[in-house]
């Protein structure tokens, strides 16, 4: 038998069969597990039927450190300025062999381009570390509770872990604070405690169990360290609210409504007219105050209207009654305002 | 009479073991590669004492015949170990089995019964025994070795 040329000819089966049995293995077989080969061999000799010879050899598998941390979803968490308890959630897996403590850290980006493209340019308050303590997938302030460690996680689970922070107030919108979540492999030596930092298996090998890092450099990890992050962030969407106050005069007591002039008696008519810019959060409860201009009195018998509209930068003086006067200051709440809509208020005072 | 003495054979085959022997060594090794500083692709194969999941192993069969006569009909029978997953083997004329070496053929031929319980065709990581059967007599002295390749679940 030609061994050298039967292998020469079986390349590109071996390649092929190869490709195809790539399966996708995870912690897969535990560190420690013997495994054993055993062939037999079946054969006559002058025509008559042997007893079958066997073979077999032994070998132990390894302990191959690796783990990953990911985001949860693809998109950044939106956030509005001043909000409280923004939430971003990371999966976390061990993806050894064999069980893992995991040390986890939440850092802030400084500048640079963060998770989903934008820049990074503010700092987040209060970063916290929480883990989802009743695996609901959600972050339940007081019972998700605040971690440094994940305690003995087995080969090939995972843990949801959320990093959770205040939104300072005057951010704009599209500004982005990124955070990055760091987990590192410890000994899961003790229930309940963290344990010892785990080294790798240097010199020669054993023929025992050693220890290899595996975890990849992908996003920016280093390779075989033993330690993995992924970066998320919060992109501020604020709303972004302009106010513009137009006037026309509306009747004189002499010309009435045709030409009126700004006379004492005169009727003049108010529109404060609100805009959230196309692009930005959705405003609520916006509440309009107006103080009335000296030396005039409030037209009770119009009243106010509100969530009016605006067509080509004209008032239509459209709306429902609504708001309130007292002491000389209109007031009266908006509903809610989306990007690129305007609602308007609108009053009628008589000169005096 | 032929007839009846190869039957006899078959019937008692501990009363002509004398007549022969095979030995049979199995072997296991690590297979790594790697790309050299000048980009080709280096394949070493070492002994297993660093393995860990994903590994890709070589199982060497290496067969002597150490009898005074030539053997025949060698068959050479290897169940895929638990915790290996078979990926290929270098030699196209073995047979496979996916059913625990009830049923033997070639990878292409043979299907398992998918999760949804309707038959798909059988792939390398479904095989379960490898089975050279040698056509050729192995004469005195005569050696050859076979392998096949898998990968640590």
């Amino acid at each position: 038998m030609n061994a050298s040329m039967r292998m020469l000819a079986s390349v590109s089966v071996l390649a092929v069969a190869a490709s195809v049995a790539s399966p996708a293995l995870a912690a897969g077989t535990a560190s420690g597990t013997s495994i054993t080969n055993t062939v037999t061999i079946d054969f006559r000799v002058g025509g008559n039927v042997q007893n079958p010879v066997s073979a077999s050899d032994t070998f132990t598998v390894d302990r191959k450190i690796n783990l990953t941390v990911a985001e949860v979803g693809s998109t950044t968490t939106s956030v509005s300025p001043g909000q409280s308890a923004a939430v971003t959630a990371f999966t976390v897996t061990n993806v050894s062999n064999a069980p893992l403590d995991l040390a986890l850290a939440a850092a802030q980006l400084v500048g640079g381009t963060s998770a989903h493209g934008g820049t990074d340019n503010f700092d987040v308050s209060g970063l916290g570390v929480f883990v989802d303590t009743n695996t609901n997938g959600a972050y339940d302030a007081g019972t998700d509770l605040a971690v440094t460690y994940l305690d003995q996680v087995a080969a090939d689970a995972s843990r949801t872990v959320f990093v959770v922070a205040n939104v300072p107030l005057g951010r704009a919108t599209n500004d982005v604070a990124g955070v990055r979540l760091t987990a590192t492999a410890r000994e899961a030596t003790t229930v309940g405690t963290l344990g010892a930092a785990i080294t790798e298996t240097t010199g020669a090998n054993t023929a025992g169990i050693d220890t290899v890092f595996a975890d990849t450099n992908a996003g920016g990890n280093t390779a075989r360290d033993g330690i993995h992050f992924a970066v998320d962030d919060f992109t501020v969407l604020a709303a972004n609210l302009s106010a513009t106050k137009t006037s026309r005069i509306i009747s004189d007591p002499f010309n009435n409504t045709t030409n009126p002039k700004m006379i004492p008696g005169a009727v003049v008519e108010y529109c404060v007219a609100v805009t959230n810019a196309a692009g930005s959060a959705t405003a609520t409860n916006v509440a309009i105050s107006d103080s009335l201009p000296l030396s005039t009195t409030f037209e009770p018998s119009f009243g106010i209207l509100v969530n009016g509209t605006v067509t080509s930068g004209t008032c239509n003086a459209d709306g429902t009654t609504g708001g309130s006067h007292a002491s000389g200051v209109v007031s009266g709440t908006l509903s809610d305002i989306t990007a690129g809509v305007t609602r308007t208020v609108v009053f009628r005072v008589t000169v005096n | 009479m032929k007839i009846l003495l190869a039957l006899f054979a078959l019937l008692m085959p501990a009363a002509v073991q004398a007549a022969g022997s095979v030995s049979l060594v199995s072997e296991v090794f690590v297979e790594r590669t790697e790309t050299s500083a000048d980009g080709r692709s280096v394949t070493t194969r070492a002994e297993p004492d660093m393995v860990v999941p994903g590994d890709s192993l070589v199982f060497v069969l290496s067969y002597r015949n150490d009898g005074a006569e030539p053997a025949t009909d060698l068959v050479l029978t290897n169940p895929v170990p638990d915790s290996v997953s078979f990926s290929g083997t270098d030699d196209a004329s073995a047979a496979v089995s996916v059913d625990g070496g009830k049923s033997w053929g070639a990878l292409g031929s043979l299907t398992v019964a998918g999760v949804d319980g309707a038959s798909r065709p059988a792939e390398a990581a479904d095989v379960t025994h490898i089975r050279w059967s040698l056509s050729q007599p192995v004469p005195q002295g005569g050696a050859g070795q076979l392998s096949f390749r898998g990968l640590v679940k």
